[in-house]
């Protein structure tokens, strides 16, 4: 009876969001988008494990909730709430309902990768989550959203692509296409190496990890904070949690793939940090925290594939790392938004962002003048990018305007850490 | 009294005789002609509904009538036959409504009813026949059934379309004939057979078999779609929007289609096929004619146009299943003949809808679209993401199963194919959603009709809600019994691993 009442309430947790996003159904109801996540904290409250198996849905699917899966559920919640609570729309907005019928879209869609428990139910869910979270992004945007918009969904149909690739693969492997079973029988097949790429490459086109963290910086950059406080918590931190259920960690050494993912790591920190350090306007600090951030978490996983044994052993450290990044970074960009809200023009917030910016573009420029001979080829770039940053040191620190780094400045890191990268794999 | 030997005459009976009668109906005769329309489909989904179940349960149905010495006319309901007639009635009353709110006030509509019932009959005679003769017979007479259909508007545009689409189909047909008459001459029986009936012949006639092969594909290619032999297509969609539906959902291009399958697998059988080496080929074919399709789709403007090309596109991935020559790869071949349907469908009716409510045709004009007719770009939005393959709509299911069979018939090259295909379609029908639900509506629309507070008519609004509707279930309840994959897995088991 207990076990039919936990399945119930998580049926309820994922067909809730579903059926409020029928406008006629939520006409009514004050607050939807908070309702819609309340019996999925009713059910991050209640204790003990619980599944539910739907054998008509797609090839038969099943969901459940368990210790790892509480904490994202904990995190998914945590996110929406605060996203319902930023969101500022009321029923008098023209545009209120279909902005909230994509909202409680992309929270099924979320709560349905978080729940599921094969690899079928996670992509079918994150599709859902991927296509209506771009109409919640760009909904009643200006051009500069679009574009944001256009580049997250360029990232997003190869990303799907790509996925729907592995999981071909996966299923050619294995009829039970269940996260275990599958990290299991994706190891030593004539399909593994190519199966590993394409969820890497997936997963890293999904969440924005460099090299393919374009949409993300863009998205920070343009979308209003009350739905980029969402951009860590949905598709960063689904995306994390995606490469830890489809990859085959603890199974089996994989070197190359692991060295490459810590490789990825590295540069995302580098690059994370160095863009933090050169473009620091407020808006933009979560976009740098986070490559920042996932570049640590990207080495760890890079680790854990290289060391099976070591990965056995702190595994369960991965899901509380996920949710405490898809919180920090909400909670991080609703207080910007909110500050941004009430101080127009907080100088005193970039100060120390100002001198590090100098300091590390002297530090560029030195670099520069003395390997002025063997980078002849990127000091124009370089020196171009730098005069421009020079010039106008006051934009960098304006709040509201957008974010002023020039493309070139970016391709030029982008070429320094892939430099690093070319000359780390020839020092092995 | 065997009823059982009678009900296949019967299903194509329903629609043929209230046929007939509708040609000699006055045009005032609306309630009338509107009656026997739909009793029409209704029974015949009756007699459809009857057969599933007794087939399901091991019956047999099966009508043959004298025709010609040692030819008969067989009409004979098994799996793979049931597939298509259910899709053709399910569709046809579905379209019958559409059509009633469609034409409503428009001229000739005895005529258009007359031959759209003329038209399903021969289609359902095609899925029904039992040998090639009789699938011959009804492949011509829908030929000359939905030639009045083309053309029915009458402007020169359409005649020029429906000259087109004449021209290209008696071509197919006299292959196809030529193919069947020198089948004939070396086996002596055109009865479609499970495995097939070619395999006891010896080596010595495999080259002709080979050129039969090509003659029957190239005649089936045409209504099929296939590259090059689907210039009459994209022309032809100058048809009212119900006819357009019945083209390239219920009838022509799935009877061509359905020919292929029938060739493959109950004349030449699919291993004795993959031995003569002709299925390579045909999978070359389709491949090209489903990236052909998409990049054309790519560049149109006209929304009718761009669903037209999309149809030459996803009509190959049918061919394409059963080429793999595999199981599982039949699966997704087979039961997207449903699911390109009932995607597809749903896609013209609210093309048929834009362009009645509010004068739209252009892609370029369907700016805000969305926030006028929420219901009908909502059935639109199902229809393309299924069409892209997206999750859990029913072209998920398609492609899942193609991969796979791809996959396991060791052909990798067909996933490099379906991905570009995907990537191609997300880059032709996503424009269209972001303007429909994004972009701003213009002050006026084209030619806006007015219904209250309905967005268009019930007549109009239903069809695609339900179709769109009807493409999401097969997708989410794919594991039900009874369901399109539920069936296709039947018709793969018995033309696989039944001795």
């Amino acid at each position: 009876m207990n076990e039919d009442i936990h399945s119930i309430s998580l049926l309820i947790v994922m067909v809730w969001p579903l059926l409020l996003a029928i406008p006629a159904v939520r006409s009514r109801l004050p607050w939807p988008g908070h309702l819609a996540i309340m019996p999925a904290a009713v059910r991050v409250i209640l204790p003990g494990d619980s599944s539910f198996e739907l054998s008509w849905l797609f090839f038969g699917t099943e969901f459940a909730i368990d210790g790892e899966v509480r904490w994202i559920l904990a995190m998914t919640v945590a996110v929406w709430l605060l996203a319902a609570t930023a969101a500022k729309s009321s029923k008098s907005d023209p545009t209120y309902d279909r902005t909230t019928t994509f909202f409680l879209l992309t929270l099924a869609g979320n709560v349905g990768v978080v729940l599921a428990t094969d690899l079928v139910g996670f992509f079918s869910f994150s599709t859902l989550m991927g296509y209506s979270f771009y109409g919640l992004m760009i909904h009643g945007g200006n051009a500069e959203v679009q574009r944001a918009g256009r580049l997250y969904l360029i990232f997003l149909i190869v990303a799907d692509l790509v996925l729907f690739e592995a999981l071909l693969l996966a299923a050619s492997t294995t009829e039970d296409l269940r996260y275990k079973v599958v990290r299991q029988a994706m190891v030593g097949t004539s399909s593994t190496q190519f199966y590993l790429w394409m969820a890497l490459v997936g997963f890293v086109f999904k969440a924005g990890i460099w090299p393919a963290q374009l949409w993300l910086s863009s998205a920070f950059k343009s979308v209003p904070f009350s739905r980029a406080l969402l951009l860590g918590g949905v598709p960063v931190s689904m995306g994390l949690l995606g490469m830890v259920r489809w990859l085959p960690f603890g199974e089996h050494a994989f070197y190359v793939f692991g060295m490459v993912i810590q490789m990825i790591g590295v540069a995302s920190i580098l690059y994370g940090a160095l863009r933090f350090f050169t473009n620091a306007t407020m808006k933009m600090l979560p976009a740098w925290s986070i490559i920042t951030v996932t570049g640590f978490f990207m080495a760890t996983l890079g680790t854990g594939l290289v060391y099976p044994a070591l990965w056995s052993q702190y595994e369960y450290l991965t899901h509380p790392f996920i949710a405490s990044l898809g919180i920090f970074l909400a909670a991080l960009t609703f207080t910007i938004g909110r500050l941004q809200d009430t101080r127009p023009h907080p100088a005193f917030a970039s100060r120390k962002v100002e001198d590090l910016s100098l300091w590390v573009g002297k530090w560029i420029g030195a670099i520069r003048r003395s390997s002025k001979d063997r980078l002849f080829g990127l000091q124009s770039l370089w020196r171009g990018s730098w005069l421009k940053v020079k010039e106008q040191p006051q934009r960098i620190l304006d709040w509201g305007k957008p974010a002023v780094l020039v493309g070139g400045w970016s391709a030029a890191i982008t070429m320094f850490v892939l430099l690093g990268l070319m000359l780390a794999w020839l020092a092995r | 009294m065997n009823w059982n030997a009678w009900i296949p005459l019967l299903v194509v009976a329903s629609s043929l005789l209230p046929g007939l009668v509708i040609f000699s109906l006055a045009e005032e005769r609306v309630r009338l002609r509107s009656t026997l329309n739909l009793a029409g489909a209704l029974v015949k989904l009756a007699l459809v509904g009857w057969m599933l179940w007794g087939v399901y349960h091991g019956r047999h149905y099966e009508t043959r009538l004298a025709l010609l010495p040692d030819l008969e006319l067989v009409l004979r309901a098994g799996p793979l036959s049931l597939l298509f007639v259910t899709l053709s009635s399910v569709l046809w009353l579905v379209t019958t409504v559409y059509a009633i709110g469609y034409l409503e006030g428009s001229p000739h509509r005895s005529r258009f009813f007359g031959f759209f019932s003329l038209c399903v009959s021969a289609t359902v005679g095609v899925a029904l026949s039992g040998n090639l003769i009789s699938f011959l017979l009804f492949y011509e007479l829908l030929t000359l059934s939905t030639y009045p259909l083309i053309v029915h508007r009458g402007t020169e545009v359409a005649r020029r379309a429906g000259h087109s689409y004449l021209v290209y189909t008696i071509f197919g047909g006299a292959l196809l004939l030529l193919g069947t008459v020198w089948l004939y001459t070396l086996t002596g029986t055109l009865e479609f057979t499970p495995q097939g009936f070619l395999n006891s012949l010896g080596e010595e006639h495999h080259p002709a078999l080979i050129v039969i092969f090509a003659l029957m594909i190239a005649g089936l290619g045409v209504k099929a779609a296939l590259v090059p032999l689907h210039g009459w297509l994209p022309q032809a969609m100058v048809a009212p929007a119900p006819v357009s539906a019945l083209l390239h959902a219920v009838a022509v291009v799935k009877a061509g289609v359905f020919g292929i399958v029938r060739v493959v697998y109950e004349v030449f059988g699919v291993s004795f096929a993959a031995e003569l080496g002709v299925t390579g080929p045909l999978a070359w074919l389709a491949a090209t004619t489903i990236i052909y399709g998409s990049l054309r789709a790519l560049f149109q403007d006209d929304l009718k146009r761009r669903l037209a090309f999309c149809t030459v596109s996803q009509l190959s991935y049918i061919v394409l299943g059963v080429a793999i020559a595999g199981p599982i790869a039949t699966i997704g071949g087979v039961v997207h003949l449903v699911h390109q349907g009932l995607m597809k469908i749903a896609l013209f009716f609210c093309a048929g809808n834009l362009a009645e409510t509010l004068g739209i045709h252009k892609v370029s004009e369907m700016n805000g679209v969305g926030r006028r007719m929420p219901w009908t770009m909502a059935a639109f939005t199902i229809g393309a993401f299924g069409m892209m393959g997206a999750p859990p709509i029913a072209g998920f299911i398609s492609k899942w199963y193609l991969g796979l069979g791809a996959l396991e018939a060791g052909q990798e090259w067909v996933i490099l194919v379906l991905a570009g295909s995907s990537l191609l379609n997300a880059a032709y029908f996503l424009p269209i959603l972001h303007r429909a639900w994004f972009q701003e509506p213009p002050e006026t629309w084209p030619e806006e009709r007015k219904f209250g507070r309905k967005e268009t008519a019930w007549a109009l609004l239903l069809p695609p809600v339900i179709t769109a509707l009807m493409a999401l279930g097969a997708g989410m309840l794919a594991s039900a019994p009874f369901s399109p994959l539920g069936w296709a897995q039947l018709i793969a088991q018995r033309e696989f691993y039944q001795p």
